[in-house]
């Protein structure tokens, strides 16, 4: 079997970085995991370890020019991987809207090693052809690190979808196509625009942390085979859809193991799973 | 006079069964209480507190009749979003498997030692694992 990497995780709630239960609560108040408990890193791999997944990418997020710091920093996802590498990958973020923030992701992808970069439309408050934006995705090519990009509805507080449309990237995949860039959640609940997009743009790819009704067995079958066509993504997508759970708010174990039940030939499953992701990550 | 002592567990699978006997043999004697009853009680809704033979078989097969009696593939009505929380809530056979297993047992103790039948031990059942889970044995008497 090949490597099961989990493309979207937020370690929000990692004990090693909520020393101070004000951050704490700031976390879980800011990202909607209003009973999120803290979590001890080795609870995390029996987790991983239980479900078969190699490693999990970690997201950060960077709200400095809208409420004055970061959810997660930078510097918290560097000193996570740092303790342990084999089984982390770490995302950086940048405020767009901050002057300094190509500056920030040169920082994150040369002395902190970071492997890709995090932004949410919604939350950060921009539309992606915004022209701030373009500098750093110049940056992302120059650097070959992909953008993880929230798409579609968020159930965090103080968001709007209409930042995050898949339609609105369009624009991003055709002056930069160069660029990989993954619209997360696959878009939902626009997913058929996200299905036409990965259609006509190889560098965009989309994953798969969605379940926002039902089991995850019951949501994806939904989605992956009444809302899309059954085999539109083993014939004609298989090659850009990830793995991603988006715990903890979603379910990361049943999400897999509702994955792994789908119909797809299991060279699908194994670039699904981790293949396209390390396709992705460069 | 009482004493409680909290014990936390990382465990490591979806539905395992974790010894706790030693556990109840320790709080007991360290308690210094003589007579009176120790309780064991899980401190969630989707863990049990059960009382058997401590053997590989029955392992399996209280695991595999849970699994008959509460499958995993039902259109559950807690397969949903909760608001409270923010998150989805997936595990409904965790929660119907604790509420069939309980979530306490008791026993007595009788000059400062557990009284318990030769083929008891006592077990936590997680339901809902990996998970970081807490399990309180107090001991009651004089």
């Amino acid at each position: 079997m090949s490597v099961v990497i989990d493309i979207h995780t937020h370690p929000a709630f990692f004990e090693c970085i909520n020393t101070d239960p004000e951050k704490l609560e700031f976390r879980r108040q800011n990202m909607g995991l209003y009973k999120a408990g803290v979590t001890p890193l080795q609870h995390i791999f029996n987790q991983m370890n239980y479900a078969g997944i190699d490693r999990l990418a970690l997201l950060p997020l960077d709200l400095t020019t809208i409420i004055g710091k970061s959810v997660v920093s930078n510097n918290e996802i560097a000193s996570i991987v740092q303790e342990t590498p084999d089984r982390f990958i770490g995302f950086a973020s940048v405020d767009p809207h901050h002057k300094d923030a190509v500056k920030t992701l040169e920082y994150a992808f040369e002395e902190l090693h970071l492997s890709g970069l995090k932004l949410h439309p919604s939350k950060q408050k921009f539309y992606p052809t915004d022209s701030e934006l373009h500098p750093i995705y110049e940056c992302c090519i120059r650097h070959n690190k992909p953008i993880l990009f929230h798409a579609g509805i968020s159930l965090e507080p103080d968001t709007n979808s209409e930042y995050a449309r898949p339609i609105l990237f369009e624009e991003v995949a055709i002056h930069y196509s160069k660029l990989r860039f993954c619209l997360a959640h696959f878009g939902w609940p626009w997913v058929t625009e996200t299905a036409a997009l990965l259609l006509k743009y190889p560098n965009i790819y989309a994953d798969t942390g969605l379940l926002y009704f039902d089991s995850a067995r019951e949501f994806y079958d939904h989605v992956f085979k009444t809302e899309l066509g059954e085999h539109w993504i083993d014939r004609s997508l298989r090659h850009q859809v990830m793995f991603g759970s988006n715990n903890p708010r979603f379910e990361q174990i049943r999400m897999l193991e509702a994955l792994r039940a789908m119909d797809w030939r299991e060279t699908t499953l194994d670039l699904v799973l981790g293949e396209n992701a390390l396709a992705f990550l460069g | 006079m009482y004493k409680l002592e909290k014990f936390v567990f990382l465990t490591e699978r979806y539905n395992q069964m974790i010894l706790l006997t030693d556990q109840l043999h320790i709080v007991v004697a360290n308690s210094g209480i003589q007579n009176g009853l120790v309780a064991v009680i899980t401190m969630h809704t989707t863990t049990g507190i059960g009382v058997n033979e401590n053997l590989e078989c029955l392992e399996s097969d209280i695991d595999n009749a849970l699994k008959r009696l509460v499958p995993e593939d039902l259109p559950y009505a807690h397969a949903r979003i909760l608001p409270d929380y923010g998150s989805t809530a997936g595990n409904p056979t965790g929660h119907i498997k604790s509420m069939l297993t309980g979530n306490s047992c008791v026993f007595p103790v009788m000059e400062g030692k557990l009284v318990m039948g030769d083929a008891q031990d006592v077990f936590l059942y997680e339901f809902d694992g990996p998970a970081k889970r807490t399990v309180t044995i107090t001991v009651i008497g004089e």
